[in-house]
């Protein structure tokens, strides 16, 4: 009869009610944090040498021009002709590495036909400039479209290069995106690129302290484009421009009008990814692969798991000892372009390393592979250039912040076949929620830019006109 | 009983008819198991090989003469040497970097100073050449050894032969501190029995002053049937071997291919493969109850905490071989080139081997353990001879084979280990029975890392001849 009773019943129905609304609540809540879009948030350094001065920064922005001298050329010969080359096993084409009768080829090009006083010339055809950020000068690449159609503004497209490379990678695909028309392509958009180096990269000056990382390149560049003045940009990259781009999306969504990459790269792994791995092949559908996934991905102990682990010995030394691999390689110049151009042949294609000349040359020209060389030569870059990886590295994989937030800026991904590992966007839109074009290539491979720039243009242009629209 | 039966079977009634053949595969089953188990025993194959290039000659027979060799330098040798020590580029390291980030640069630089004004080759040179080297060729290529007797033999003692094997990044010559050690023991006051030796250090084909082999798959299958070839052309029937590093795996193989011919193994590394779901449990619990697990104390001082030293120090230190497995021709071309930089690479190593604590020093703690002219001795080994590379192949033609570094099977020779605390990676004497059968020692050494016999040759000499004594008594 209490039980019954009206004043009870609607004492109990109070009570249910009030639980409900916090069981409510609490689902609403939950469910709508994981939306809430958190932001990367800026990093402040300061990378000089020794104690950061109280005067304000400089922040004039110099013209550069790449120089060189009749010493560094004899140096360089001296060191060439010195060399010490060690046989290969007997047919051992380039599975033990570069294959040094290979080698011997190319060193012989160097001496005698490279022309590094021609070089020079080429890459200063684009306007160069450095500045002071956070302590340390910064260098970029900065090229503006010659003509314009009325009515017209050139959209600002920020280019970052990864390792082994530099900002020459994009030194065929600038006058693609700056030009279109003139090369056979829709200017419906035009750019004005600008492509910096990584600090510890080329031109720019190395960080003399620890911790300069992903995110801090980021915030670098993100002061960069602001000091040029532009409040909304592009951004591309592959490589370490893939990530240093990501982490820019992450720190600036509001400034970045679209992020294009040509490497994906999935860091966090979660279980529906390893049940992706196992079932994929059987069921792909059931994990949103399509059939061109499939093909690239699988057998996946081959295709992912054996050909990383194959191709990260450079990786994983260089996240754990840059100083000590670096060394040599700062000291010899044939020593630092074995270590180079061996990328240029394994993550061009898979297949080059059954080739006696590593296949090097069928994708690319000498004189561009040894440009770039020279560029981690003169500038004695190549251990800054290593620091980066443990820098990045050394507090874990997958632990990082910036790993753990999602991108809602409009991505859009060219997925080249012979990149060193395939992701499916099925596994990119974990991380990228705001995929607005994901395109299989048909061929290329990592160095994307260098070896396929109208390809990779294309692909920039049609991403950027979808997110025009939008 | 069973044959008779079935002779007589056909006169049997139908029990029979069940019986016989039960019978019959129960013998049969016991035949196969027997024979399986004797296939447990059997010693790994011996196979052969040939590393010589081009074609081989199969007419006429190889060369099986022992060449005395002696180590020379020129004057142009050291002025190249010297050329490419002026010439180093170097690159400042971060703000306090220490050894963290690999060779600190500027102690690097202090040490090339050395190098080029007060390091003398010519000087080294006739220290190395105070033990006799010979050569000889087998398998088609040359083979380096040193072969160092004792001087005296005190009266009724024998002497025994004992087969040292080297690793990477040393060579042959970490031993000379411990040869006087074991050929002659009474002058250094380590009269621990009636034991002295007869040394024999080769060195692996592809280092040092051991021709390269020219063929790729050559392994540390292929070093020990050749080691075993070399001790028989020196006319040793039965010896000792002792091992670390490369040497460990090298001494272990032997062992397991002609286990007639080695008196004892005695290690102060060992390589077991730490798999399957009932070591994972052993671990786990091992932090807690030890003993449960048959961890002793000491045991668990040197594996716990179990990720840290296992997991994250390995992954921290295991770039290089990584690297050399996969790509060894590209990561020694610079080294191959530049002397600073196969200084930074060799001489890092044996920092943060000898101890783990080194990397917090500017300097590696390097002079604190060995003098410079000991270290860049070993450096200028594998710079004259060109053999950077060829050493780090051995990194590639052993794991692509077995990347668990598994023993194709255990090893029942009597078994010495000396486990130092310092050393990469510490294995109890529990794990170690996985493979070793026979352990007859094994001891807890107080001090030293990886490069034992460089670091400690007392404490390694001591725990050979208590070991070999106790052998000789069995």
């Amino acid at each position: 009869n209490r039980l019954g009773s009206p004043e009870f019943s609607s004492l109990a129905g109070i009570m249910l009610l009030e639980v409900f609304l916090v069981l409510g609540t609490v689902i609403i809540y939950f469910l709508f944090s994981k939306k809430k879009e958190e932001t990367l948030p800026f990093k402040e350094g300061w990378w000089g040498k020794g104690q950061k001065p109280d005067t304000e920064e400089d922040t004039t922005i110099r013209p550069f021009k790449v120089e060189t001298t009749e010493e560094e050329l004899s140096d360089l010969f001296r060191r060439l002709d010195q060399a010490r080359f060690t046989e290969p096993l007997e047919n051992s084409c380039f599975h033990y590495g570069i294959n040094s009768v290979y080698l011997k080829k190319v060193v012989s090009y160097w001496k005698n036909q490279f022309n590094w006083k021609k070089q020079v010339e080429i890459l200063n055809k684009y306007p160069q400039f450095k500045t002071k950020i956070q302590g340390i000068d910064i260098h970029f690449v900065h090229v503006k479209p010659p003509r314009l159609p009325e009515g017209q503004s050139a959209k600002p497209l920020l280019m970052v290069h990864g390792w082994p490379g530099s900002f020459y990678e994009f030194y065929k695909i600038i006058p693609l995106l700056t030009d279109p028309a003139s090369h056979g392509l829709s200017d419906e958009h035009i750019f004005e690129v600008i492509c910096p180096s990584i600090p510890g990269y080329g031109f720019s000056e190395a960080p003399h302290k620890k911790d300069f990382d992903s995110v801090s390149a980021a915030s670098v560049f993100y002061e960069l484009m602001l000091r040029l003045g532009f409040s909304e940009f592009y951004a591309q990259g592959g490589d370490w421009g893939w990530l240093i781009c990501t982490n820019l999306a992450q720190i600036a969504p509001n400034h970045m009008r679209g992020l294009h990459l040509n490497l994906v790269s999935v860091t966090k792994v979660g279980f529906s990814q390893v049940l992706s791995v196992l079932l994929g092949r059987c069921f792909p559908g059931l994990f949103g692969f399509q059939e061109e996934d499939v093909r690239r991905m699988f057998p996946f102990l081959e295709k992912g798991f054996y050909r990383i682990l194959m191709e990260s010995g450079y990786f994983h030394i260089q996240a754990t000892k840059p100083d000590t691999v670096g060394c040599g390689l700062n000291d010899s110049p044939v020593g630092l372009a074995a270590y180079i151009l061996e990328k240029f042949s394994s993550w061009a294609d898979v297949e080059f390393q059954n080739l006696e000349d590593g296949g090097v040359e069928r994708k690319f020209n000498l004189d561009d592979l040894l440009t770039n060389v020279m560029i981690y030569w003169v500038s004695g870059c190549i251990v800054s250039s290593m620091r980066f990886y443990k820098e990045n590295l050394k507090k874990g994989i997958g632990t990082q912040k910036h790993e753990k937030l999602t991108v809602q800026v409009p991505t859009g991904i060219a997925s080249f076949p012979n990149e060193i590992m395939h992701t499916p966007q099925a596994w990119a839109q974990k991380k990228y929620t705001n995929i607005v074009s994901f395109n299989f290539m048909p061929r290329g491979g990592h160095f994307a830019a260098l070896e396929e720039p109208e390809l990779l243009a294309k692909d920039i242009l049609q991403f950027v006109g979808k997110v025009e629209k939008e | 009983n069973t044959i008779l039966c079935f002779l007589r079977s056909f006169e049997c009634s139908q029990k029979n008819a069940v019986l016989v053949p039960v019978a019959a595969l129960g013998v049969g089953g016991m035949l196969v198991y027997w024979l399986r188990s004797r296939h447990k025993i059997e010693t790994m194959e011996m196979g052969n090989g040939w590393w010589g290039s081009g074609e081989r000659r199969l007419k006429g027979k190889e060369d099986e003469s022992i060449r005395p060799f002696k180590i020379v330098t020129s004057d142009k040798e050291i002025e190249d040497l010297h050329r490419r020590l002026d010439q180093a580029r170097y690159t400042p390291h971060v703000e306090g970097a220490a050894f963290h980030y690999g060779f600190n640069s500027s102690y690097l630089q202090k040490v090339v100073a050395y190098w080029r004004n007060q390091f003398d080759w010519h000087k080294q040179v006739e220290v190395l050449n105070k033990y006799p080297h010979f050569h000889t060729t087998i398998e088609g290529i040359d083979i380096h050894f040193i072969h160092v007797k004792p001087s005296y033999v005190p009266h009724g003692r024998a002497v025994q032969p004992l087969l040292m094997v080297h690793g990477w990044p040393g060579s042959f010559y970490e031993f000379y501190k411990i040869i006087p050690l074991l050929t002659e023991p009474a002058r250094h006051n380590l009269n621990e029995g009636d034991v002295v030796f007869e040394v024999i250090c080769p060195s692996i084909p592809g280092y040092g002053f051991s021709e390269a082999p020219h063929q790729p798959g050559f392994d540390s299958v292929a070093t020990a049937r050749i080691f075993h070839k070399l001790m028989n052309r020196l006319g040793f029937k039965e010896y000792y071997l002792q091992g670390g590093d490369w040497g460990s795996r090298v001494t272990t193989n032997m062992a397991q291919m002609l286990p007639q011919s080695v008196r004892g193994l005695h290690l102060n590394v060992v390589f077991v493969n730490k798999q399957g779901f009932g070591r994972l449990i052993s671990i786990m619990l091992g932090a807690y109850v030890p003993w449960l697990v048959g961890l002793s104390r000491e045991d668990a001082r040197r594996i716990y905490p179990f990720m840290q030293k296992n997991v994250y120090d390995i992954l921290r230190e295991s770039g290089y071989l990584h690297l050399q497995a996969t790509k060894p021709d590209t990561a020694g071309c610079g080294l191959n080139d530049s002397p600073v930089g196969l200084a930074a690479y060799i001489l890092e190593k044996f920092s943060t081997w000898t101890d783990k604590s080194f990397l917090n020093k500017d300097d590696g703690g390097l002079e604190s353990k060995y003098s410079l002219d000991e270290l860049l001795t070993n450096v200028m080994i594998y710079w004259v001879t060109s053999s950077i590379v060829s050493s780090m192949r051995y990194y590639k033609e052993n794991f692509s084979k077995d990347p668990n570094l598994n023993a194709h099977s255990s090893v029942h020779v009597p078994t010495g280990i000396a486990a130092f605390p310092q050393e990469i990676l510490h294995t109890p004497r529990t794990w170690a029975k996985d493979v070793y059968k026979n352990i007859i020692t094994y001891t807890y050494m107080p001090r030293g890392g990886h490069f034992a016999a460089f670091e400690e040759p007392k404490l390694l000499a001591q725990d050979i001849m208590q070991f070999v004594r106790k052998v000789e008594q069995l």
